[in-house]
């Protein structure tokens, strides 16, 4: 059964390889993502009523479940959002007619590979699918092939490689604890047994494995100060692919280093591993809101964005507790579906205005009414304002902090959340409003990009408004798998 | 286990971070991949003689691919990659060589101390060579940093991963052969990926020295 997740993403992106006919090739990819997405949800359901199945090196519990969903999820509405952007700009000729199957079937295997994290049981294999979401996505990231593109892949891929290398060292130190335990043979990688095993693991391995991993895993994350290569990245590749990276792939590594955290509290007590994770976090915000005030480019700024809600989620699950961890996981949630909306929209702003500088872009609401309507939005979501579900994510976390007594740590959240707060409105405020540089007709997005973005808004705003008891009920769920969650 | 193995695996080990050196030292682009593939060779000797002494029958295994794809096919790409570029053979480090090589022995004397504690606790044969190694990963990315050519970042990074190789040899005598195979999966990929961007750079920028790639700032 759980093959079967895996085996979706690749025979579509077998298919869309094969097929020559653009239109083919995007019914293919749309319905591969829808059939995922259902795949995902039987699968959830079944964990979340069934509990955890554990079929040897795959492995799938509410956690998995919960970060397949969000997989699934942001995919299905990049796949969709793909058709009308990567079409136009075939037609306006960015890159040659044939490459358009190379997109579609790059983006599966990219959503496999990210499967593939949530998935596997061992350790070795998450490290090798993390590796393998690098890889998959570099030749999206250079899609354009542009001079800046190219750079922002050679650089991705590079630093990326790094951070992962340091964090298969930190992997290597947690086997070699266990083999310590069990004896060669007995000793295990799969982290369902060193789960169960953890209180015998070596403690000095296992705090230098933590922190290998933290960096490691942490470059792919985009935490500060290793997260130099998700702005360039993340504003050069094609727009749909932007959502996808900044979505799910970052989420994705976060997901890694919590597997590693579980096991590291249960051994060591939480305060060692959250420790880290709560200076990390602190760390990534304020460095996000400093280069969010310098951001000239709106891509640049959502991707500073994210590393910010990077810091936020990473302070969440650090400062642990129910509360701290069922607040990151919503804020995973939250900022998965508001960014992917917002990466969307910045994408028909662009294809109106050709440009991506913040100085050049004014009265939106007057040529493109909805879309900049909907944009704005966007932006009042992501930095936490009511009804939308940031706000009660980061408000949860608030209380966890406020609960473990972490004062001086929630004052630096509350002042950096203001900054970033304050100076995104301002910067989205300019773009939207006031008069456009030169008399333009009024001409909105596409149609189908501004349903999209509809529906992904709709979500955060329901989660803003009530928690629907399925979902609470999966959230106190994972909790209970932290150690001091439940 | 005999002495003689013991000694035999610390002297591959040795010839490891040497090699390492080397690679700080060399001033030429050839002799790097040269050096890197007898770092390599070396790396899958030292595994062969750690699966002899232990009976383990899957680091043969580990250690016949090392040697095939790291001592053999990766340094034949990156020629390859080399002579279709038509790259220079200066190997343009941006720290000159003396200065490299201190800084070198000043990382291994690092990873000397920060592996103590963990030779302590260690009670495999290879324990003593796990020093070497991470001398080795921290040399590979000063390599990385210092070095402007888009091909000797690439060589810095395999570097690094035999450093990690080494490691997990020397804590645990490798790990799970699927994730071994996984592993030279990923590195493989990597290789022809990184390959692949350096003939695009070269074409886009008309140089290999990534000093160039630096319009994407704020």
């Amino acid at each position: 059964m759980l093959e079967l997740l895996l085996l979706i993403p690749v025979l579509t992106a077998l298919v869309c390889l094969l097929l020559r006919d653009r239109r083919k090739v995007e019914w293919a990819s749309s319905l591969g993502s829808v059939a995922l997405l259902a795949a995902s949800l039987l699968a959830s359901y079944d964990v979340v009523t069934n509990g955890a199945k554990d079929e040897g090196t795959l492995y799938m519990d509410g956690l998995s479940a919960f970060m397949l969903m969000l997989v699934a999820i942001v995919s299905l509405a990049t796949s969709l959002y793909s058709v009308g952007y990567m079409g136009r700009e075939l037609q306006e000729g960015r890159f040659g007619a044939k490459r358009i199957s190379y997109y579609y079937a790059l983006l599966h295997a990219f959503v496999m590979t990210m499967v593939l994290v949530c998935l596997s049981d061992n350790l070795g294999v998450m490290w090798i699918a993390i590796e393998a979401t690098t890889l998959a996505s570099a030749f999206l990231v250079s899609f354009y092939n542009s001079e800046s593109s190219l750079e922002a892949a050679w650089k991705y891929v590079i630093i990326c490689s790094v951070g992962i290398t340091l964090a298969l060292l930190g992997t290597i130190l947690l086997y070699a604890s266990s083999i310590q335990q069990l004896g060669e043979g007995g000793g295990s990688l799969e982290w369902s047994s060193l789960l169960a095993m953890a209180g015998q693991l070596d403690p000095t391995l296992l705090r230098i494995s933590f922190i290998l991993v933290l960096v490691g895993y942490g470059t792919k994350v985009g935490l500060a100060p290793m997260h130099t290569w998700l702005p360039d990245a993340h504003s050069q590749a094609p727009t749909p692919i932007s959502a996808l990276l900044s979505g799910v792939l970052l989420n994705c590594a976060m997901y890694a280093i919590l597997r590693y955290h579980m096991i590291s509290s249960t051994s060591l007590g939480p305060g060692f591993s959250g420790g880290l994770l709560v200076l990390f976090g602190v760390l990534s915000m304020a460095i996000a809101a400093a280069f969010i005030i310098l951001a000239k480019d709106f891509k640049r700024l959502l991707a500073y964005s994210s590393i910010e809600h990077m810091g936020v989620i990473a302070l969440g699950f650090g400062i642990g507790g129910p509360l701290g961890i069922i607040g990151g996981l919503l804020q995973m949630l939250n900022h998965a579906l508001t960014k992917s909306a917002l990466f969307f929209g910045a994408g028909q702003v662009y294809a109106r205005t050709k440009t991506r500088t913040i100085e050049e872009i004014r009265g939106l609401s007057k040529t493109m009414p909805i879309t900049s309507t909907l944009w704005f939005a966007g932006f009042l979501a992501i930095v936490g304002c009511p009804p939308f579900g940031i706000f009660v994510s980061e408000l949860v976390i608030l209380m966890a902090g406020l609960q473990a007594g972490e004062l001086l740590v929630i004052s630096l959240y509350l002042v950096l959340l203001a900054i970033i707060f304050a100076v995104v409105l301002l910067r989205a405020s300019r773009m939207v409003f006031g008069h456009p540089p030169k008399e333009q007709g009024r001409r909105e997005g596409d149609l189908s990009a501004i349903l999209l973005i509809v529906a992904l808004l709709a979500g955060v705003l329901v989660l803003g408004l009530y928690l629907p008891q399925g979902l609470n009920d999966m959230l106190e769920g994972i909790a209970r798998l932290f150690p001091g969650g439940g | 286990m005999a002495e003689l193995d013991v000694n035999l695996i610390d002297g591959l080990a040795a010839l490891v971070l040497l090699t390492a050196f080397l690679i700080v030292a060399t001033g030429r682009m050839r002799t790097l991949v040269r050096v890197f593939a007898l770092q390599s060779l070396a790396l899958g000797l030292l595994a062969a003689a750690v699966a002899y002494s232990t009976g383990y029958w899957h680091i043969y295994i580990v250690a016949a691919l090392t040697i095939l794809l790291k001592a053999l096919v990766i340094p034949r790409i990156i020629d390859r990659v080399m002579d279709r570029i038509q790259v220079a053979n200066d190997v343009e480090p941006s720290v000159r060589t003396p200065s490299s090589l201190l800084i070198a022995g000043g990382l291994a004397i690092l990873a000397y101390y920060v592996a103590e504690p963990l030779i302590q606790s260690g009670e495999t044969i290879t324990a003593g060579a796990l020093a070497l190694s991470l001398a080795v990963v921290l040399i590979g990315l000063f390599v990385m940093i210092s070095r402007k050519k888009a091909i000797t970042q690439v060589i810095g990074l395999l570097v690094m991963e035999n450093g990690l190789f080494m490691a997990a040899l020397s804590l645990s005598y490798g790990m799970p052969l699927i994730v071994e195979l996984g592993v030279f999966f990923d590195i493989m990929v990597a290789v022809l990926i990184m390959g692949v961007f350096v003939f695009r750079i070269n074409r886009t920028f008309d140089t290999l020295d990534t000093s160039f790639l630096r319009r994407l700032r704020d």
